[in-house]
């Protein structure tokens, strides 16, 4: 596959107001997004997730390096750029309020150069793929969060670019809203189209995206395929329970030695991520240190929010991952 | 073609939106209307009757391109203000048409659909004030889309501004008062003015409603001066909005409210 997205080196620096503090949102961040790649941009907050979305989008200008689509440089080749990339940034106040779901496709396919005429039928279509039909001639201000949020992805996605990009598309929609968009980010990813999504809604990356790319205080943190990261966390997951509950002594010992997922509130149980299948051995010396009985050890299945929440907190070393031929920049 | 297709766009958006806030636009007229009536009983009841006749008609027209100028050269600023707001501005800079089109096509929208407006405010005060203006289309027209390029061009300003600064409102407030100036001072009054935006086009459009002069009664030099005025400004404008739009996206400042 080719890339159609390419992060080259970039740096961003903000000067606080009123004042002489300078702070790094992105440093030398570097990575590559091929054509009909489904990619997950994950991070804490003040990673630096915003702040990148809007370089590729070329809203900021980076103060070093470069951000190419499709080939042209965002910042010298901006117009040639934005015709492979469209976005959904704020979601639902990225539309006109005070005009109908219609008016505001027809205005935004107008902005690009389309006359409504010709966009006429891919409306339709996309009015009838984002069940938006009866909303048609309703004004945005009147729709639900979950209505305004799918009306904002159908806009992007009448710009018919290659490229989508979505900053948090289920923010704040109910479970059963989150589920339409999630199924519609879906669809549009079958179309054969580059998606990246940024977002802090996990099930969403471990449903829908293919890789993912975390960025941790400005840099890339972890840059692999979804899949691979959860088997590599899947199979060395293991969950412990306990005849009594854990010592501080064990619990330190534990938190030391061992990638530990969680603790139950009780401290009789836990999930532990073991390096190796020897370390099983290490595990139980530490259980037999205050003599703890085991009344049962199963693999367990993981989920990518805790696969997140390890790789963010620094809890996986970076041997561990390069054992693994994981790429932990 | 598809530059067309954005001034439509646009064209259809302000339609849409005066249509949606009626009570706005209604609050216009009457707003320019009471000025109007303001200025008119002043000039009635104050002013000397001799040449009441010729001051009302030198005040009709100026009122008017007070509110032409305010609506042009703030027009922009306030577009970027609201569109920041709302959340949308990031939107347009999405566009592969340059935002600074996508926002020229939507003042040229507002100004054509509130020339309308305007239109029937002046018929209005014209019948109130029994003073009816001449209306030589062939000389209206080109003084009009001349004085608007460079109005805008000084509205590109102002959006520079506003794309920096964000709040500009304080400044918007008073600057309605130098454009008040610009407008009723006579072009004649000092060489200097001719440097001033909006002067010649304002004391020209004066001239043909009120004095009844035409197109090819202004003499070369005044089209030429008048020509070379707006096309500086316009370019100006958007030398200096281009500059403010590269700065708001270095310091990362572009949709931020």
């Amino acid at each position: 596959m080719s890339t159609l997205i390419e992060l080259e080196a970039i740096s961003k620096i903000y000067k606080k107001r009123g004042g002489k503090e300078k702070v790094a949102a992105v440093t030398d961040l570097s990575f590559e997004i091929a054509r009909g790649e489904i990619v997950g941009l994950l991070g804490p907050n003040g990673a630096g997730k915003t702040t990148t979305i809007k370089m590729i989008c070329g809203l900021i200008r980076p103060d070093e390096g470069h951000v190419f689509v499709n080939s042209f440089d965002i910042v010298r080749e901006r117009q040639k750029a934005l015709r492979s990339i469209s976005a959904v940034l704020e979601g639902n106040r990225n539309l006109y309020w005070r005009m109908t779901v219609q008016e505001n496709l027809e205005y935004f396919a107008g902005n690009r150069g389309h006359s409504a005429r010709s966009v006429r039928s891919e409306i339709n279509r996309l009015i009838e793929q984002f069940r938006l039909e009866s909303k048609r001639h309703e004004l945005v201000n009147n729709l639900s969060r979950g209505m305004q949020q799918k009306l904002a992805i159908a806009v992007a996605m009448l710009a018919g670019t290659e490229a989508v990009l979505l900053d948090e598309p289920t923010l704040g929609l109910d479970v059963e809203t989150g589920y339409e968009v999630r199924e519609l980010l879906r669809a549009i990813a079958q179309e054969g189209r580059t998606v990246i999504i940024s977002t802090h809604d996990m099930p969403v990356v471990q449903d829908l995206c293919e890789r993912t790319v975390i960025i941790s205080s400005g840099r890339v943190l972890v840059d692999d395929r979804v899949s691979s990261l959860m088997k590599l966390f899947e199979t060395k997951a293991y969950s412990v329970s306990l005849a009594k509950p854990l010592s501080q002594m064990q619990v330190t010992r534990l938190k030391a030695t061992f990638a530990v997922l969680s603790f139950a509130d009780d401290y009789k149980s836990f999930t532990v991520t073991l390096e190796h299948d020897e370390a099983i051995y290490t595990l139980m010396d530490i259980l037999r240190l205050e003599r703890t009985p085991v009344e049962a050890l199963d693999r367990t299945s993981i989920h990518f929010e805790q696969v997140f929440r390890q790789l963010v907190n620094g809890q996986v070393k970076n041997h561990q991952m390069r054992e693994s031929n994981h790429v932990l920049a | 073609m598809y530059l067309l297709n954005v001034v439509g766009a646009n064209l259809r958006k302000v339609a849409i939106e005066m249509r949606r806030y009626l009570p706005n636009t209604i609050s216009m007229i009457v707003t320019i209307y009471a000025i109007f009536l303001m200025f008119f009983l002043g000039i009635k009841f104050i002013g000397n009757p001799s040449s009441a006749e010729a001051n009302t008609q030198y005040m009709i027209v100026t009122t008017v391109m007070w509110f032409l100028t305010l609506m042009a050269m703030q027009g922009i600023g306030w577009e970027i203000t609201t569109e920041a707001t709302r959340g949308t501005l990031e939107q347009l800079y999405m566009s592969p048409v340059p935002a600074w089109f996508i926002l020229f096509a939507r003042m040229l929208a507002t100004i054509l659909l509130n020339l309308v407006v305007y239109a029937v405010i002046l018929l209005l005060i014209m019948a109130t004030s029994s003073q009816w203006l001449r209306f030589d289309l062939l000389t209206l027209l080109p003084l009009f889309f001349i004085s608007i390029l460079g109005m805008i061009g000084v509205g590109f300003m102002v959006a520079g501004l506003a794309l920096i600064f964000k709040q500009i409102q304080a400044f918007l407030q008073i600057a309605q008062f130098i454009f008040l100036a610009m407008v009723a001072v006579p072009i004649g009054l000092s060489p200097y003015l001719e440097l001033v935006p909006v002067v010649r086009a304002s004391s020209m459009i004066r001239e043909a409603m009120t004095s009844g002069v035409s197109l090819f009664d202004f003499g070369a030099n005044a089209w030429l001066l008048l020509s070379l005025n707006a096309f500086v400004y316009f370019s100006l404008g958007l030398l200096i909005y281009k500059w403010a739009e590269t700065r708001a996206m270095n310091l990362g400042l572009l949709g931020q409210y």
